[in-house]
């Protein structure tokens, strides 16, 4: 069996971009940086490391249980099957774009995500900023399926692995665009922007890992627009270089919640949107956007009241 | 298992330790490049700008920049008040409510919107009196 760790090799690689990326910064744009949220980014990526050596045994245990039972055997020398690793590739990929999807849309998912997003940069260190609680939510039941189809953890592993790298580079805006091939098929630093903006119209979109294609077929892909600056971190921002708060908050803000809601809301504070509230009084991605849509579609209507109504002058083809 | 030399590390220590090592200077690095410079909230349409930026459709009406620029008050004309710090060199901010107080100081006002974590602001105004009596109304809206 395969024992090999391909983010461990990957990480001298990451330390040389970050220095590139930080000298790219220092003369196009010093903004792009800030030295604590740096260090704060950093801190969750070694914080990380370390809560997933402490708690990932639970999810491996569950994991080799769960191979006993697949439905397809690679053999005991499950790793010669070449054409199984990029098909898992692929899969977890997929796996992927579900459990982020469930990261942004689920509370108690959100409580260990939010910590990825909640630098207000958009740089190479926020790729490293990873949570430190994902092993106390449900993720790792998105796997099964993979598992129950017969690919061994470790490949499962080493896959997701190589799918962490990838994503390692997209977090950057010293990229613009790649050829445009490249941008209709997988992520990109551009497809990556959106996911990482607080701006209404980029909210909850652009969940994918390396295949961009699964946002466009589950209908949640949004492409970047030149016109319209972009805002990272959260809709809340922290406003706080505290580290563990920082890695906390978002936990420590829904266990409140379930503690001070009346009995029938309790198990809605856990599974339902983030900032969603049994009485209405916060907002959530999609009460943000319904309202921006709302005041577009007014700015539009007193600025053009005639065209907005005009079949023929919606129409992008001259008349 | 073998048996490790009182003086040998144990390797998973040295790897934290060098990661550790490995985070201060590269902050350190950031730091040294003199990365991320230190905004300012310049005028009053910076400020609507950001209001907006930071609760989407805020639509400010009343403004008071702090003298150096790095925060702000800000309030729609429905009543609803903002603070905005700057936060590295970025802005956050916050809706004022009911938990939230606001305390005149030599030179202008200390706002705590209530969050601890978030942090009390300290703003140098001229209309600092009128801000404070404002923003404590707040609360008092609640009681009634």
């Amino acid at each position: 069996m395969p024992d090999f760790s391909p983010t461990q090799y990957a990480v001298p690689l990451f330390v040389v971009a970050v220095v590139a990326e930080m000298i790219w910064s220092r003369f196009r744009k010093p903004e792009a940086y800030e030295p604590m949220d740096t260090l704060i980014s950093l801190a969750f990526g070694l914080g990380s490391t370390v809560a997933g050596a402490l708690f990932g045994g639970a999810a491996l245990y569950v994991f080799i249980e769960a191979y006993e039972y697949r439905l397809f055997d690679l053999g005991p020398e499950w790793w010669t099957v070449w054409w199984a690793w990029p098909l898992c590739f692929v899969l977890d990929d997929l796996k992927y774009y579900w459990v982020h999807r469930a990261g942004h849309r689920i509370r108690w998912m959100w409580a260990a995500h939010v910590n990825h997003h909640s630098s207000q940069h958009y740089n190479l260190s926020t790729a490293l900023r990873q949570t430190w609680t994902g092993s106390f939510t449900f993720g790792l039941l998105f796997a099964l399926p993979l598992i129950l189809l017969g690919f061994h953890p470790a490949m499962i592993a080493i896959a997701g692995g190589f799918n962490l790298i990838y994503q390692f580079w997209i977090h950057t805006e010293a990229i613009d665009r790649m050829p445009r091939w490249f941008e209709a098929v997988m992520n990109t630093p551009s497809h990556h922007r959106v996911h990482h903006a607080t701006n209404p119209r980029y909210l909850d979109r652009n969940y994918a890992g390396v295949f961009i294609v699964w946002d466009k077929m589950f209908g949640t892909f949004e492409p970047e627009t030149s016109n319209e600056e972009i805002r990272y971190g959260i809709v809340k921002q922290l406003g706080s270089f505290n580290l563990l708060w920082s890695v906390f908050h978002e936990w420590i803000g829904m266990l409140t919640d379930i503690w001070r809601a009346p009995w029938k809301h309790k198990l809605s504070y856990l599974l339902r949107e983030p900032g969603w509230t049994h009485d209405g009084s916060r907002d959530t991605s999609d009460t943000i956007r319904k309202r921006w849509l709302a005041r577009q579609r007014q700015v539009v209507d007193t600025t053009n009241p005639v065209a907005d109504r005009n079949a023929i002058a919606d129409s992008p083809e001259a008349a | 298992m073998p048996i490790r030399h009182p003086m040998e590390t144990d390797p998973q220590i040295a790897v934290f330790a060098g990661s550790l090592a490995a985070i201060f200077a590269l902050s350190g690095l950031a730091w040294w490049l003199k990365l991320g410079a230190k905004p300012r909230l310049r005028d009053d349409q910076v400020v609507r700008t950001t209001a907006g930026q930071i609760e989407d459709g805020f639509d400010a009406d009343l403004i008071s920049i702090s003298r150096n620029g790095d925060a702000a008050l800000a309030a729609e004309a429905t009543g609803r008040i903002m603070v905005i710090k700057r936060h590295g060199n970025q802005f956050a901010g916050r809706i004022l409510g009911a938990s939230s107080q606001a305390n005149e100081v030599v030179d202008g006002l200390v706002v705590d919107c209530g969050e601890a974590r978030f942090g009390t602001v300290h703003l140098s105004l001229t209309d600092s009196s009128t801000w404070a009596d404002r923003i404590n109304r707040l609360s008092l809206r609640n009681d009634a």
